[in-house]
C-alpha cells in the first residue's frame, strides 16, 4: 500500500458513512419489499399449515432446506477469508474480510430462519435446543440433526464474537469522528476503547485464539450439514464423500458471493485503493481451486454409484441425469458450478470486472439448483417404486425464499452505512509506519 | 469533534505527548524507561509489535490461560451431557449399540469445546483489557489516537520531575507536550 497514510486510510474508509443517496435507500426499500412478501408468505403458512408448501408424500424437505443449506454454504466464506487466511498471513484478505465476515453473520441469519420455517410450528422451534425441561425430556445427541443445531449456532456465535471484536477498533475510529448522540452509541459500542497499549496486546493475542477457533470450525460446519443427509438411508445420499464435497462447494458458492457483494461496493465508494482487482482475481482462483475439487466430487460420486453395483443408488444417479423431472436441474448445476467458471483459467477474464460479476452470480444460482439436486430428487424417488412422486415448489415456498434474499440484503445494505466495511487497523498495519528515519533519509 | 476530552479534568501527575513517527515513540518509551518511568499509556491507531515489544518484553498475555480453560471444560461438559443424557433415558438398539457411542458424540464435543473456548476467550479479553473502559484518564482520550498519531501518557508524576520528563519526550520528537504545566502542577 504505497503512498498511503494512516489520515487518509481513516478518512477513505469512513467517508462512505451516514449520508444515504436516493439510490441507497431504493435499494434497502426493495431489500424490505421483498422481505415483507416473504413475511407475508410465512404468514400464510402460519396460519394455514404446511400444506401451503408443494409437499408430495414422502418429499418433506424441499426448499426451504435447499435455502437452508444454500445460506449456511454462502457463510463460509467470510469466516475462511476471516480467519484461516488470518492464520495464513495472507495480504489480500485485510481489504475484504470484514465485509466478507458481514456477509458470513448475515448468511447465518438467514439460514437460521429456516429450520423455524421448515418445523411448520414455529413456536416450538426452541425444542432443538437442549434444555431441562417439564417433561425430563431430552434430544438424541446420536441425530445429525441435533449435530447440525450445535454446530450452525456455535459456526453463528463464534464468528458475531469474531467480527464484532474486529470491529471495536474502528468502532472507536467512527466514534472519534463523529459527535452527539452519534457519538455516544458508537462510544458506547466501543466499549470505551482506546487503543492503549494494555489493550492491543491481549486484543492480539485474542484475536489469533478466535482464529485458530474459527479454523476448524468453518470446515467442521458445512460437514455436519452434509451428514444431516450422509448418516440417512437414502440413496444419493449415503456417502463419505459428503463432507469434503459439501466444505467445498460451500466455499465455492461463498466465494462468489463475496464477488457478487464487494464488486459494485468498491465501485460505488470508490476503494480502489483498498478493494480491486487484484482482490477480485484471488477470489476467483479460490472459485477455480473449489470448483475444481465440486467437479472431481460430482465425478466420484457419480463413479462410486456405478461402481457399488447397488441398483438404488445407481439408479438415482441415472436418474437425476436423465429424468424429464430433474434432469433440467441437473444440468443447470453442471453447467452453473462446473463449466461456466472455466472461463476463469484465462487470466485476462478474471481481471474483467464485468466477467466476473456474471460468472459469480452464475455460480450461486448454480450452488442453489445443487442442493435442490440433491434433496428433491433422492426424496422423490425412494427404494420404492409405488412412492415415486414428483416435488415442485410451490409460490408459497418461493416467496418465503425470496424473502430470505430481502431479509439478508437489508441487513447488508444497513451495515454497509453504519459500520467500516473495510478494516480500518489492519489497513493501516499495510502502509508503512510514518517514521522519522525516512523523513530524514527522504532530505 | 472532541467534545469528550473538555469534560474530564486533566489527571494529576500525568503529561500527555503526541508522536507522529513510531521510531520516535518506540525511543521515547525505552528512554523513560531508562530514566526509571515506567508508569505509563501508550495508545496507538493500529497494534504496532514494537511498542508490545518495548513494553511487555515479549512476555505472552494472560488470555491464553482463559482460551484453554474454556477449551477444556466445553470439551469435557460437550462429551458429559451427551453421555449422561443418554445413560439415563436410554434408548435400547438392538444389535448391542453402545449408550456412550463415541464417534457419534465427538461432534458435540468438538463443538462445545470450540464454543466454550470462545467464550471463555472473550471472558478474558474484557477482562484483561478492562472493557468496557469507558473511564479511562482523559490524557488517552484523543480522538487522533484512532486516526494517525500515537499517545504517549505518563502517570504519577512528582512536580519535581515534570520538567526533566518533559524535555525528555521533546528530546525524543513529541510534536506536542502537555500537562504538569508550572501553574498547576
Amino acid at each position: 500500500m504505497k503512498g498511503l497514510t494512516y489520515g487518509a486510510v481513516t478518512r477513505d474508509i469512513l467517508q462512505p458513512l451516514f449520508k444515504p443517496s436516493a439510490a441507497y435507500l431504493a435499494l434497502l426499500g426493495l431489500c424490505v419489499a421483498l422481505l415483507g412478501w416473504g413475511g407475508y408468505c410465512w404468514y400464510l403458512q402460519l396460519t394455514l399449515g404446511l400444506g401451503v408448501g408443494g409437499y408430495a408424500p414422502p418429499v418433506f424437505w424441499g426448499v426451504y432446506i435447499t435455502t437452508f443449506v444454500f445460506w449456511v454454504g454462502i457463510g463460509h466464506a467470510g469466516t475462511l477469508i476471516s480467519a484461516i487466511l488470518f492464520l495464513f498471513r495472507s495480504k489480500w484478505r485485510t481489504g475484504v474480510y470484514r465485509a466478507s465476515e458481514a456477509m458470513t453473520i448475515f448468511a447465518v441469519m438467514s439460514a437460521a430462519l429456516f429450520p423455524a420455517i421448515h418445523v411448520g410450528r414455529a413456536w416450538n422451534a426452541y425444542w432443538l435446543f437442549p434444555y431441562p425441561n417439564q417433561r425430563q425430556l431430552w434430544q438424541n445427541f446420536k441425530s445429525p440433526l441435533m449435530w447440525d443445531v450445535f454446530a450452525v449456532s456455535t459456526y453463528f456465535t463464534v464468528s458475531t464474537i469474531f467480527f464484532y471484536i474486529g470491529l471495536i477498533p474502528d468502532i472507536a475510529a467512527v466514534r472519534d469522528r463523529t459527535t452527539g448522540t452519534i457519538k455516544r452509541i458508537y462510544d458506547a459500542l466501543s466499549l470505551g476503547w482506546r487503543g492503549t497499549d494494555r489493550q492491543w496486546r491481549h486484543y492480539m493475542a485474542a484475536y489469533g485464539f478466535f482464529a485458530a477457533f474459527a479454523t476448524p470450525l468453518v470446515l467442521s460446519v458445512h460437514s455436519v450439514v452434509s451428514w444431516d443427509f450422509a448418516m440417512a438411508q437414502t440413496a444419493g445420499w449415503h456417502s463419505t464423500l459428503f463432507p469434503p464435497y459439501f466444505v467445498a462447494g460451500a466455499i465455492f458458492s461463498g466465494c462468489a458471493m463475496v464477488i457478487t457483494l464487494l464488486l459494485p461496493m468498491s465501485l460505488i465508494f470508490k476503494w480502489e485503493k483498498y478493494i480491486n482487482v487484484w482482490h477480485f482475481e484471488q477470489l476467483a482462483k479460490m472459485c477455480l481451486l473449489t470448483g475444481t475439487i465440486l467437479t472431481y466430487a460430482y465425478g466420484v460420486e457419480h463413479y462410486i454409484a456405478w461402481y457399488s453395483d447397488n441398483p438404488y443408488e445407481w439408479g438415482i444417479f441415472v436418474y437425476r441425469a436423465t429424468g424429464e423431472e430433474y434432469g433440467w436441474v441437473f444440468y443447470m448445476m453442471v453447467f452453473c458450478n462446473c463449466l461456466a467458471p472455466l472461463i476463469w483459467w484465462i487470466p485476462k477474464m478474471r481481471k474483467n470486472l464485468a466477467v466476473l460479476f456474471v460468472v459469480s452470480i452464475i455460480i450461486n444460482i448454480g450452488m442453489w439448483f445443487e442442493r435442490y439436486n440433491i434433496i428433491a430428487s433422492s426424496l422423490a424417488h425412494q427404494f420404492d417404486p409405488a412412492s415415486w412422486t414428483y416435488y415442485v415448489p410451490s409460490w408459497v415456498e418461493l416467496g418465503i425464499m425470496v424473502g430470505s434474499f430481502g431479509w439478508f440484503g437489508m441487513w447488508f445494505v444497513m451495515f454497509v452505512k453504519i459500520m467500516p466495511s473495510v478494516a480500518v487497523a489492519e489497513i493501516k498495519e499495510l502502509v508503512r509506519p510514518p517514521l522519522k528515519s525516512d523523513q530524514v533519509a527522504a532530505k | 469533534m472532541s467534545d469528550n476530552i473538555e469534560y474530564l479534568p486533566p489527571t494529576p501527575g500525568a503529561m500527555k505527548s503526541v508522536f507522529p513517527h513510531l521510531d520516535c515513540l518506540v525511543d521515547a518509551i525505552d528512554a523513560l524507561k531508562q530514566a526509571g518511568y515506567t508508569n505509563m499509556v501508550v495508545t496507538a491507531p493500529l497494534p504496532r509489535h514494537e511498542i508490545e515489544e518495548q513494553i511487555y518484553g515479549g512476555k505472552p498475555s494472560p488470555v491464553r490461560w482463559f482460551t484453554l480453560i474454556g477449551a477444556l471444560f466445553g470439551g469435557t461438559m460437550g462429551f458429559s451431557v451427551a453421555s449422561l443424557t443418554h445413560v439415563n433415558w436410554p434408548m435400547i438398539i438392538p444389535a448391542g449399540k453402545p449408550l456412550v457411542s463415541i464417534p457419534a458424540f465427538i461432534v458435540i464435543t468438538f463443538e462445545a469445546t470450540i464454543l466454550f473456548g470462545s467464550l471463555f476467550t472473550l471472558a478474558g479479553l474484557l477482562l484483561m483489557c478492562g472493557l468496557p473502559s469507558h473511564g479511562l484518564q482523559s490524557e488517552v482520550q484523543d480522538p487522533r489516537f484512532s486516526d494517525d498519531v500515537f499517545g504517549l501518557v505518563v502517570n504519577g508524576l512528582a512536580p519535581a520531575d515534570a520538567e526533566k520528563v518533559r524535555a525528555l519526550l521533546n528530546d525524543n520528537g513529541a510534536a506536542e507536550v502537555t500537562g504538569m504545566e508550572a501553574n498547576n502542577g
